[in-house]
This record gives C-alpha cells, sequence and structure tokens, in this order.
C-alpha cells in the first residue's frame, strides 16, 4: 500500500447563502486544486459527499457537474451519502483509491445546501420503528445527555461550556457562522429548551458550505507542493446494533479510533488537536472520553477544567466545531480534514495550536437502534 | 377510544387489552428481537413471532419541547428506551403523554396504546406507549 498525502484544502464559507450546492461545491474545488499546485486534468478520481440534496433541492448525481465546474471530466466520479460523515467517508475512499496504487490524485468535494424554506427535524427513516414512537436526531443526543448526567454525574453548566468554548474558537474563525459572535454560559443555560437538558444553544445550527481535499500518492506529492500533510489513517466503521443499545459510551468512536491509532503508530497522548462531531454539546463530552483523551465518565469535568480550549493540553473544536462553524452536513467532515490541514501548516492565525504536530478529526452520524451507523476517525501528521 | 383507528405500522403490536409488543425470537441462537428482523441477523434463520413482556424499567429518556410536526405529537412529549422484564430487551417507545414530567431513569413502567398523532397515511393512529406502574399522582 502507498502512503498518502494531502495537497491541497478549499472552503467556501459556513453561512447562509445565495448560491447553490453546486457552485458552493465548486467554488471550494476550485481552491483546493489551486492550493495543490495541480491541473483539473491532473486529478484521476473524484468523489462527491453530501446528505440532503436528493431530499431538500431535488438534485442527484451532483458529484459530476461540480467536478465539471473545477475542470474535472472524463475521469470516475462517486457521489457518497453517509449522513453526517459524508465528507470523511469520501475521503476514506480516496485514500484507498491511491494506496492501492490504481490512481496517483483524487478530490474529494463535500457540500449540502441547507439554506432553503422548511428544513424538517432530522430523522433517519419515516418507517423506521424509533421515528414512528417518538425519536428524532435531537432526541436520541438528549436520552445520551439525560444518561451520562444520570450515571457520571456531568452537569448542565459543563455541557453548555462545550458551546461556550467552541463559539470562543469559531469567533476567530472567519469561515465560521459564529465569526466574532460568542455567547456566554448564562446564554446557553437560558436559551429555550428543545430537549432536555439540551437548549437551543447547545444544539449546531444548519449551514450552507463546501470543503474540498486534495489528496495525493506520497511519492508524488513533492512535484506539486512543500506543504504536504500526511494522511496516516482514514477509518470508517458502523454500527453493532444489538437488543441493548448503550446511550453512555460511543463504542464506535473507541473502535475506529483503535483501528486509526494503531495505523498510524500513534496513540491518544500523542495527537495535538482534534475536531469532533459536537453536534449537540453531550456529543464533545462523549467523543473526549471515547477517544481517549480521558477516562469515560470524566469529559465533564475535563472540559470544565480548560484541558479542551485552545492553550489547554487537548484542544478540540479550535476550528470551532459543528456548533460554532455550522452543520452543512454532507460539507461538515471534509472541513474537518481542513482544519486539519491548516493547523498542522500553521495558517490557522489566532485559533493555531502552537505547535500542532499531530491532528485527529473524529465525526458520526445517523442513528439505528441506538447504534451510530457511520464513524470515521482520521489522523494527518506534519 | 374509536374502534376504527389502526396502530401507526401493521405488526408492531396487538392493541389488546392488554397491548402487547410484537417481537419474535431466533429458534436456532435464542436472541429475542423488538421489532421483528426479516431474519435473525446472527443466524439468517426465520424467526417466530413472540408477544413481548408488557412491563419494564426506564433506562433514559428525552422530553421534546419544541414542535415535531412530523407525526403530530403533542407538545412537549417523552420518548426513550425501556429495558422488558424477562425478555431483557431495550425498546424504544413514547411515554405516557399525560405523565411527561413524571418520567425517571429507573422509573417501572407498563405498557399501553391510545390515540398519539399521525400515521404514514397522514391519519391518527394509534401508538404503543409506557406509562409508570404506580400511575404517579395524576
Amino acid at each position: 500500500m502507498r502512503a498518502v498525502d494531502i495537497i491541497g484544502v478549499g472552503m467556501y464559507p459556513f453561512k447562509n447563502h445565495k448560491i447553490g450546492l453546486v457552485e458552493m461545491g465548486v467554488r471550494a474545488a476550485i481552491e483546493a486544486v489551486k492550493d495543490a499546485g495541480i491541473k483539473s486534468s491532473d486529478v484521476n478520481i473524484g468523489y462527491f459527499a453530501n446528505m440532503q440534496g436528493g431530499n431538500l433541492t431535488k438534485e442527484f448525481t451532483t458529484g459530476q457537474a461540480v467536478m465539471w465546474g473545477a475542470g474535472v471530466n472524463k475521469v470516475p466520479v462517486f457521489n457518497i451519502e453517509n449522513a453526517c460523515t459524508s465528507g470523511a467517508s469520501a475521503t476514506t475512499l480516496a485514500m484507498m483509491s491511491i494506496a492501492s496504487g490504481e490512481y496517483d490524485i483524487a478530490l474529494v468535494v463535500g457540500a449540502e445546501k441547507l439554506n432553503v424554506p422548511m428544513v424538517p427535524l432530522l430523522n433517519p427513516s419515516l418507517r423506521d420503528i424509533n421515528v414512528l414512537e417518538g425519536n428524532v436526531v435531537i432526541n436520541g443526543f438528549a436520552q445520551r445527555a439525560v444518561r451520562h448526567m444520570h450515571v457520571f454525574g456531568t452537569t448542565k453548566e459543563q455541557l453548555a461550556m462545550v458551546d461556550v468554548k467552541n463559539r470562543r474558537h469559531a469567533a476567530m474563525n472567519p469561515m465560521a457562522m459564529f465569526y466574532q459572535r460568542p455567547v456566554t454560559l448564562e446564554e446557553v443555560l437560558n436559551a429555550t429548551m428543545m430537549s432536555d437538558p439540551l437548549t437551543k444553544l447547545s444544539c449546531c445550527p444548519n449551514a450552507d458550505g463546501a470543503a474540498a481535499l486534495v489528496l495525493c500518492a506520497a511519492d508524488l506529492s513533492s512535484k506539486y507542493t512543500t506543504k504536504a500533510v500526511h494522511l496516516k489513517a482514514s477509518v470508517l466503521v458502523s454500527g453493532i446494533y444489538d437488543e441493548w443499545p448503550d446511550m453512555q459510551t460511543f463504542e464506535e468512536d473507541q473502535r475506529a479510533s483503535r483501528i486509526a491509532y494503531e495505523k498510524a503508530g500513534l496513540g491518544p497522548e500523542d495527537i495535538s488537536a482534534a475536531e469532533c462531531h459536537d453536534a449537540f454539546t453531550i456529543c464533545e463530552v462523549m467523543h473526549t472520553e471515547n477517544l481517549g483523551f480521558c477516562p469515560i465518565g470524566e469529559g465533564g469535568p475535563f472540559i470544565a477544567s480548560g484541558a479542551t480550549a485552545l492553550g489547554g493540553k487537548m484542544p478540540m473544536n479550535v476550528s470551532g466545531g459543528l456548533l460554532g462553524k455550522g452543520h452543512p452536513l454532507g460539507a461538515t467532515a471534509a472541513a474537518q480534514i481542513v482544519e486539519g490541514v491548516r493547523q498542522l501548516r500553521g495558517e490557522c492565525g489566532d485559533r493555531q495550536v502552537i505547535g500542532a504536530k499531530t491532528f485527529l478529526t473524529e465525526c458520526m452520524g445517523a442513528e439505528l437502534r441506538g447504534d451510530a451507523k457511520t464513524c470515521t476517525v482520521n489522523i494527518l501528521t506534519k | 377510544m374509536s374502534e376504527e383507528l389502526k396502530p401507526m405500522l401493521e405488526g408492531i403490536f396487538e392493541v389488546g387489552p392488554p397491548t402487547k409488543l410484537l417481537g419474535a425470537e431466533c429458534p436456532t441462537c435464542g436472541q429475542k428481537f423488538f421489532p421483528k428482523p426479516i431474519v435473525c441477523p446472527h443466524c439468517l434463520e426465520d424467526v417466530q413471532e413472540i408477544k413481548l413482556n408488557t412491563e419494564g424499567t426506564v433506562y433514559s429518556y428525552s422530553i421534546l419541547r419544541i414542535p415535531n410536526m412530523l407525526y403530530k405529537y403533542p407538545q412537549p412529549y417523552a420518548s426513550g428506551y425501556v429495558d422488558l422484564d424477562i425478555d431483557n430487551i431495550r425498546v424504544y417507545g413514547l411515554f405516557d403523554t399525560d405523565k411527561v414530567e413524571d418520567i425517571r431513569i429507573g422509573q417501572r413502567v407498563t405498557l399501553k396504546s391510545g390515540q398519539i398523532g399521525i400515521g404514514l397515511d397522514g391519519k391518527e393512529c394509534l401508538r404503543y406507549y409506557f406509562t409508570p406502574v404506580d400511575g404517579g399522582d395524576k
């Protein structure tokens, strides 16, 4: 298997935009191609990640239109839907395509258009028995929060601190929905209650946006750039789906990260900073535990200690995360990797993690029988 | 309760009374399921339909306070996981819409059914729900 680098990244800001899905994807793709120092015709294979295009804006096989908008034609193009992890799932496929020796350069683009009238509460399937009995995405995470508080003594204040921290990070990120818009603990706690204990500010906002990556065989990357970042592991797992779902841990995180750490030859103690799927405040607390950054059950005190803030011993979601950047589903997991690349290149200005050498991104998406259907962990090194 | 109301999906529960969830058991490995799977995903053998125990303990729950227009549930409503006695499986369900604030982890509950929200066809329908066994004080 060949080693794989990321040689170019691009992003279209996570905000509410007038332009459509294809144009956002194209703009991110062009930035990534130019950043990589390649020509569009150098791309051998393309992966386009999107979740809701078929549902909300009635678009399908959008990837080919995005690729051609960025000058990529003739080559294989795949459209990937894997809920919130679509962008990372596409990256896993791109990495495999190059590692196998079959292709040299892959373009990954994730994009999502959510700024449309009437976006319903997200649910995985109208016929799913849990959905027919009242489950929607926010309830699943509220049930985890209730359980985590009951078993480990996690507090509402500790949960709210996640949003305060990630909004503080986002305030330093011009790509974020909440650029220059921090919040206070009182604002988070006193916001409209959505699903106890999660208030409106405990939930990530919808956003439009796009993110793109150029992956290249490591032995070829010096031909194009001097700032290649190494993609040491790109892992995707799915759930167990047994008759006994555990709502207080993320087994998928534990399994995906164990595989990724092993492939990268690193452990959680070696990671400089990480992005995780903080769709709701409770998520980051649990990811911090289940990725191995603190013991299981201690995510609440860990955030309260300041360890996960910029400048702390394990900075989490320095981009602002989903809570601060917004969550354009298909773009989200690709944008996490964009942040990792920019952090390792030292390009992040005020939110730069000083001396960052390794970066982990985790994403999780959709639910079946109380388990995550998709969970991704990517590890990047300088 | 008017008699023409139907369950939100066929083959999920027996209206009763008593209301019973229609689960399944694999004759090969003994695993119990809810709802009934196409075959046992562990053995790929046909499963037998069984009626599940109607009593259990709340494992976790949530109270949605914003409108959920998907199936026009009451606002607010509670739903979550219940560990069923004897069958030892964890099932998802709504909680009594009149006792939303009474639900706690560890609460003993029993199964009932009644008209809650609408079904896939947009018409009012029956759903199963769990209600506190001691009845609370309402």
